[in-house]
């Protein structure tokens, strides 16, 4: 057992490079020979436990972050593209089962920071305006968000802390009238409908609105938005036999990467507190027997990326909110043309699902957590997913990283995703005119984007 | 346009001065109307548009030139916490614009889809005073004889004069957001012989800001030529990333068929570097770090000077 230290040749396959073993550990000084330990090249389960044993050793040792992720995804082996945007049906199962994630409908029950404004809002609402649905629009709603038909009318001289509904309801219409009526454009290209009208129309809401909403929400203020960022996380859940190639009959574990472009998203610098505990137990994942490939989900081999949308020195790297646009060829049309209607919830959930585990886990790579080493705080990230006409609200927190096959068992943790059903923002717009705009929407997208942490 | 801005000058009956006007200057001068450390966030902008967006060491222009804008713009934005007004402000990308007149006997037309629009619900106020608007009139447009002042335009035959009151104005009737108050030019090609060098990037601003405010004359005004007692105020921006041309024309009349009488004015402030050099890669001679990574020769006077250009109009 010579060998044993000194020169490690041909770790993990062929791809990794000879070199000299890192600090050994200092011998006690009672024993007069070297520990005796599983070989680290031969075909034994022993020797394959002592190299994944050195790779975690190596991984959990790394300098920086960027050293940890390089070394996270170093290895290269064929893996299944998960898609968060996709037709496949009941997609949204099977992406739980492949992030662990217990789906509540429904929204959590918001902070108390933001209960407190209620009841200062509800006050002189219920003063000035006789309806008391004016004033049941700013309560706290855990649940559904109903849709508020009674136009709320505007709260004008009170108290600051009230929302000015007419204001933010005048800035989203105008956003779409300018998109949608006002600005002359050329006909839409062929099966590029999003880009022509909700794409812009979701870029100029949102800019518009957190810029509004800075003053009342810090976190906004010191935040960053991107355009079309790439989001990317990797990760291994489960186990299968290699089926064929020169590798055939090995046991490895099955890979995944989420490869994702927002259309939009905000970053900020200071993390969002958690909405339940990191132990809490609030549903079932479900489990399906069979292989990933029946989804259709398909294999292929390249780079694992794990990245947020900016390199880890950039000091915003904690997820605030994401925004989603559906394309064209999943619009609802032709879901209702091919008889699954069912299928165009199960779409929005799946995106959310996917997208949210991705950045989450994305952001706490960042902060050097990984599978081995499980994440110590919650994650928690919002997204909303539309497609210019109908919005769907998701909340997610991620309490574990530990998916793979050692480190799942004794892991009684799982991740969390609230979301709400699509609900239409307006109806029509004609005429220089929006017809049947619902507040309630729009309410909810301003108490996501006003979402912060109760230091602020 | 082979001359630049001279010719641009000319094509719009257009005296020019240097630097900005004195209400933008004020502006810059006065520390009320700047962002709460402001020179670490726009240097983190920068940083982020130059080594933070992509998984690439060094993302290329065409990714960081649009970041960087749209990151400024996002801080500007956010000081409308401090102007409420500065909300009634809309974005319009991919605007098209088309304008004509004519100009000594030529008909010249400004036509196409070319940058990025602000628009106000407020003009701005007009920023020369009466007695510079009339002192243009002793001023001689420079003519380059021989050459002519169309070389380099492209002739078309052009069948429909189109306004943006004709039927295919850009925006329609009813819009609130009338006034256009910025254009944005973003120079974000990759390579350099498909970017416009400064001084035609100048030129191109001109031209465009020219043909908006002249636009919203004949909407206001009417289409016969006259000069106009409330003259129109059109600000341009134009980068390719690192430098910045920082423009405020104001249209004083729409009479550009003779070359006498008052011109328009141009207040151009070119050349404004944000930054000297972003480093992705610390430079590394003889397995020394010679220059670590990081930005470089940081202004923060461009930076405040985007800003009043943003604000211009509402404080």
């Amino acid at each position: 057992m010579a060998a044993s230290r000194g020169r490690r040749l041909l770790w993990h396959g062929r791809c990794w490079f000879s070199q000299t073993e890192s600090a050994d550990p200092s011998q006690p000084p009672d024993s007069l020979y070297p520990p005796i330990v599983a070989s680290a090249t031969a075909k034994s389960k022993a020797a394959k436990r002592r190299r994944l044993e050195h790779f975690n050793q190596r991984v959990h040792s790394a300098a920086s972050i960027e050293e940890k992720l390089r070394l996270y995804g170093l290895l290269q082996r064929p893996k299944y593209m998960v898609y968060p945007q996709t037709f496949a049906l009941n997609a949204d199962r099977w992406y739980r089962s492949f992030t662990k994630t217990v789906f509540v409908p429904g929204l959590p029950p918001r902070a108390p920071s933001t209960g407190a404004e209620a009841p200062g809002a509800v006050a002189p609402e219920a003063a000035k305006t006789p309806e008391g649905a004016g004033g049941a629009a700013k309560a706290p709603e855990p649940g559904t968000v109903t849709p508020e038909a009674a136009k709320t009318p505007e709260s004008a001289a009170g108290a600051a802390p009230c929302l000015d509904m007419g204001e933010l309801r005048s800035l989203a219409c105008d956003a779409l009238l300018q998109e949608s009526f006002y600005q002359n454009k050329k006909r839409p290209f062929l099966y590029r409908d999003q880009d022509h009208t909700p794409g812009p129309f979701l870029t100029q809401l949102v800019s518009t609105l957190a810029a509004f909403l800075s003053g009342r929400n810090p976190l906004l203020a010191a935040s960053s938005l991107d355009l079309k960022p790439e989001v990317n996380y990797y990760w291994h859940h489960g186990e299968e036999v290699v089926v064929h190639g020169h590798r055939k009959g090995r046991v490895d574990p099955v890979r995944f990467q989420i490869d994702d472009n927002p259309h939009l998203q905000i970053r900020v610098p200071k993390q969002l507190p958690e909405i339940v505990p990191l132990e809490s137990d609030l549903g079932d994942v479900p489990v399906i027997d069979h292989k990933p490939s029946k989804l259709p989900l398909f294999k292929k081999q390249y780079e694992n990326k794990v990245f947020i949308g900016s390199k880890v020195a950039d000091p915003c790297c904690y997820g605030h909110t994401q925004f989603h646009l559906i394309p064209d060829k999943l619009n609802r049309e032709r879901f209702v043309r091919a008889h699954l209607e069912d299928q165009i919830e199960v779409l929005y959930r799946a995106n959310g699902i996917a997208s949210l585990f991705a950045w989450t886990a994305a952001q706490a790579m960042y902060q050097g957590f990984w599978s081995e080493a499980d994440v110590t705080r919650p994650f928690v990230s919002q997204a909303v997913v539309t497609d210019g006409k109908y919005f769907a609200f998701f909340c997610y927190q991620l309490n574990t990283l530990a998916l793979t096959v050692e480190t799942i068992q004794n892991n009684p943790r799982k991740n969390i995703c609230w979301g709400t059903d699509s609900k239409p923002l307006y109806d029509v717009v004609e005429d220089g005119s929006v017809k049947g705009f619902n507040d309630g929407v729009l309410l909810q997208l301003v108490h996501f984007l006003l979402n912060r942490p109760k230091e602020l | 346009l082979f001359q630049g801005v001279r010719q641009a000058q000319w094509l719009t009956k257009t005296k020019l001065v240097e630097g900005l006007p004195p209400p933008v200057l004020s502006i810059i001068d006065n520390p009320a109307h700047q962002l709460e450390d402001h020179e670490e966030r726009v240097q983190r902008a920068i940083s982020h548009a130059r080594f933070w967006e992509t998984t690439e060491v060094a993302p290329r222009r065409e990714h960081y030139c649009p970041v960087l804008f749209e990151d400024l713009i996002h801080l500007c934005r956010l000081m409308s916490v401090k102007y409420p007004s500065l909300t009634k402000r809309m974005l319009a990308r991919n605007y098209r614009i088309s304008a004509t007149w004519e100009r000594e006997s030529i008909l010249l037309q400004v036509r196409g889809q070319n940058g990025i629009l602000m628009n106000s619900m407020a003009p701005i106020p007009p920023v020369a005073s009466k007695e510079e608007i009339l002192a243009t009139e002793e001023h001689v447009l420079e003519t380059f004889y021989p050459i002519s002042p169309t070389i380099d335009l492209q002739e078309v035959n052009v069948y429909k004069e189109l306004d943006d009151t004709g039927k295919s104005s850009r925006f329609r009737d009813g819009y609130p957001y009338s006034y256009p108050h910025t254009v944005f030019f973003l120079e974000s090609a990759n390579i350099r012989p498909n970017r416009f060098r400064p001084e035609q990037l100048r030129a191109k601003m001109l031209m465009f800001a020219f043909g908006n405010a002249l636009a919203k004359a004949k909407v206001l005004y009417g289409n016969d030529p006259k000069v106009l007692e409330q003259p129109i105020v059109v600000q341009s921006i134009g980068t390719d990333g690192q430098l910045f041309q920082f423009m405020v024309f104001q249209l004083n009349t729409t009479d550009l068929v003779s070359s006498d009488g008052i011109k328009n004015l141009v207040w151009i402030d070119s050349d404004q570097n944000l930054y000297e050099k972003a480093q992705c890669i610390p430079e590394i001679k003889k397995r020394v770090v010679t220059k670590p990574a990081g930005i470089y020769g940081f202004q923060p006077d461009t930076f405040k000077k985007f800003l009043a250009l943003y604000l211009h109009g509402t404080v």
